[in-house]
């Protein structure tokens, strides 16, 4: 998590800066993008069709600034950025919060268990690409079929995490809220919903990855816009750099949304957990006498 | 001032294993206890003294009879202080106290005020894994204190804990309760415990039902050394050999 990286004194003295930066956290982060780049920039002399580094940065550069591409193609990035995060994110809302409530039915009602509980595993192995189709074969090429695209892919990844968060909340937590006459909903507030959290966040994580791929593959098949749509077009037009380009997009996307918003939001949640791991290197720190 | 009012009770547990016996947790109680009286449910493990508590509490059902827990005619509010703390552990001190009863205000001055009646008013906003297991337990009594109960459940509180942090919890225990003087059902299977804390004694039999019922006449607060104390311990633990007599010295 967020908890800030603590000098602990290493056993053999530590050689020069150099290895040191390397083994921290951001100099590793840095390492390998490095040594990513440079293997993509080798991959481009033994197959030269593969655009380089320089190319797609280059392409991207046009691509945002809106400029020319050579000819009468300009660049679009954020018409095409925003209509993509609009369906994203109203999928997602409506395959988390049915995934939420399912999911909080199976795990605390045996017969719903029993009526659900294998339909969100089947849901669970239908592949994004499956949903895709479907959706573009019942609404035709219309925003309802990407944003139903990420609505099922992330559904059944939330309701089974959930359902098996609440199955394993501690039942002698539960009998001291009733022995105290503690209502429902301040049960469920307080109870229920942070004993969950953990398992909410691992289902948001796949939802969110797995909903992310879905919207790509269903833009690609039926979108008139959006990063799927856009990707293909480059792809169709046999220009690689573009395809290539809107593919680094679409990682880093989803890349920052997890280290930057998902990270934070968990650490806010975790707080207490944190706490008594600040305070057990704090001991920690105090034994080997720092 | 509860009434507690327990008639011909049984409780019994479907079987462990298929085709097993049902357990029989217990047999038949009856059982009146009233007034402002700390009574103290003694008996082996497995006697059926913490389904007791839980039956009382809602928690389980009993399976034939009734119990009633009244305080002038309504039905009584309930502290209860397990045997581990249960502590949200998501929550600080002071929320987990309100989490039980939140009154606004006058909620956290209670809250403030049995928590430094245990002895714990530095620890408001530290969360339950910073503190020592004694120190939750401590928590858990001043929970169950600020709801301020007409009937205090206990159930074997200081079983988890070493000799001295019991004994002291101990002494916070009866100055609490000379101060308030609920009614306390207390479970143990510490005789010792019992004769110093309580006024009353009921010691259950393995199967559930009640083997004897003793009032003790001494005055509150009791030390542990106290001779007098110590004396009808002897007596009392004489008493419980006829339940389980001790092999002869060889
Ligand atoms: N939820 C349950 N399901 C099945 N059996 C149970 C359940 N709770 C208790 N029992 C059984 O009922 C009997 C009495 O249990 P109980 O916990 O009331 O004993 P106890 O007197 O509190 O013992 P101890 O001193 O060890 O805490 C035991 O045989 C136990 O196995
Ligand atoms: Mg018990």
């Amino acid at each position: 998590m967020t908890a800030a990286p603590v000098a602990l004194p290493e056993a053999p003295a530590p050689q020069g800066g150099l290895r040191r930066w390397l083994a921290s956290p951001v100099g590793a982060q840095i390492t390998a993008a490095v040594v990513f780049i440079g293997a993509w920039q080798l991959l481009t002399v033994i197959a030269p069709r593969v655009p380089g580094p320089a190319v797609v940065a280059n392409f991207l550069f046009v691509e945002i600034t809106g400029g020319p591409h050579g000819g009468i193609v300009r660049g679009q990035f954020f018409e095409h950025f925003a209509v993509t995060l609009q369906r994203f994110s109203l999928g997602l809302f409506f395959g988390f919060i049915s995934g939420l409530l399912v999911g909080i039915l199976i795990g605390s009602s045996s017969l719903a268990r029993a009526l659900l509980s294998d339909t969100v595993l089947v849901l669970l192995t239908m592949p994004a690409f499956v949903w895709a189709f479907l959706t573009t074969m019942w609404f035709g090429i219309t925003w309802q079929a990407p944003v139903l695209t990420v609505a099922f892919s992330a559904f059944p990844f939330v309701a089974i995490n959930v359902a098996q968060g609440v199955r394993a909340i501690a039942p002698e937590l539960r009998n001291m809220s009733t022995a105290f006459e503690v209502g429902k909903w301040k049960q469920f507030r307080h109870l229920t919903v942070p004993a969950v959290a953990g398992y909410i966040f691992a289902g948001l994580r796949f939802a969110i990855i797995i909903g992310w791929n879905g919207i790509l593959l269903s833009e690609w098949f039926s979108g008139q816009a959006g990063v799927g749509f856009r990707t293909r077009y480059w792809f169709d037009a046999n220009r690689y750099r573009g395809f290539v380009g809107w593919v680094i997009v679409f990682i880093v996307f989803i890349v920052l949304v997890d280290r930057v918003i998902l990270n934070r939001l968990q650490a806010r949640a975790f707080r207490w957990r944190d706490q008594k791991e600040v305070d057990f290197i704090e001991i920690e720190e105090e034994q080997v006498g720092l | 001032m509860a009434q507690v009012v327990i008639k011909r009770l049984t409780k019994t547990f479907p079987p462990p294993t298929k085709g097993g016996d049902p357990v029989v947790a217990i047999g038949d109680i009856s059982l009146e206890v009233e007034g402002n009286v700390f009574a103290s449910i003694v008996g082996p493990s497995g006697c059926g003294k913490s389904t007791l508590l839980n039956i009382l509490s809602g928690v389980e059902t009993p399976t034939s009879g009734t119990v009633s827990v009244t305080e002038s005619g309504r039905p009584a509010h309930l502290g209860y202080v397990f045997q581990d703390a249960r502590l949200l552990p998501w929550r600080t001190v002071m929320d987990n106290m309100l989490y039980v009863r939140d009154d606004g205000e006058a909620g956290e001055t209670r809250a403030t005020r049995y928590l430094d009646m245990v002895g714990l008013s530095h620890t408001h906003d530290m969360f339950p894994g910073q503190l020592s297991g004694g120190m939750q337990q401590r928590v858990g009594i001043a929970r169950a204190f600020s709801v301020e109960p007409d009937l205090l459940l206990m159930d074997e509180p200081f079983s988890h804990l070493d000799a001295i942090t019991a004994r002291s919890l101990r002494d916070h225990l009866q100055e609490l309760w000379s101060a308030t003087r609920k009614t306390v059902l207390f479970v143990t299977h510490d005789v010792v415990e019992a004769v110093q804390l309580s006024d009353r004694i009921i010691v259950l039999a393995p199967g559930g039902r009640i083997f004897d019922d003793i009032t003790i006449d001494l005055p509150h607060p009791r030390r542990a050394t106290d001779p007098k104390v110590a004396t009808l311990q002897a007596e009392i633990l004489g008493r419980f050999e006829e339940m389980h007599p001790a092999p002869a010295p060889a």
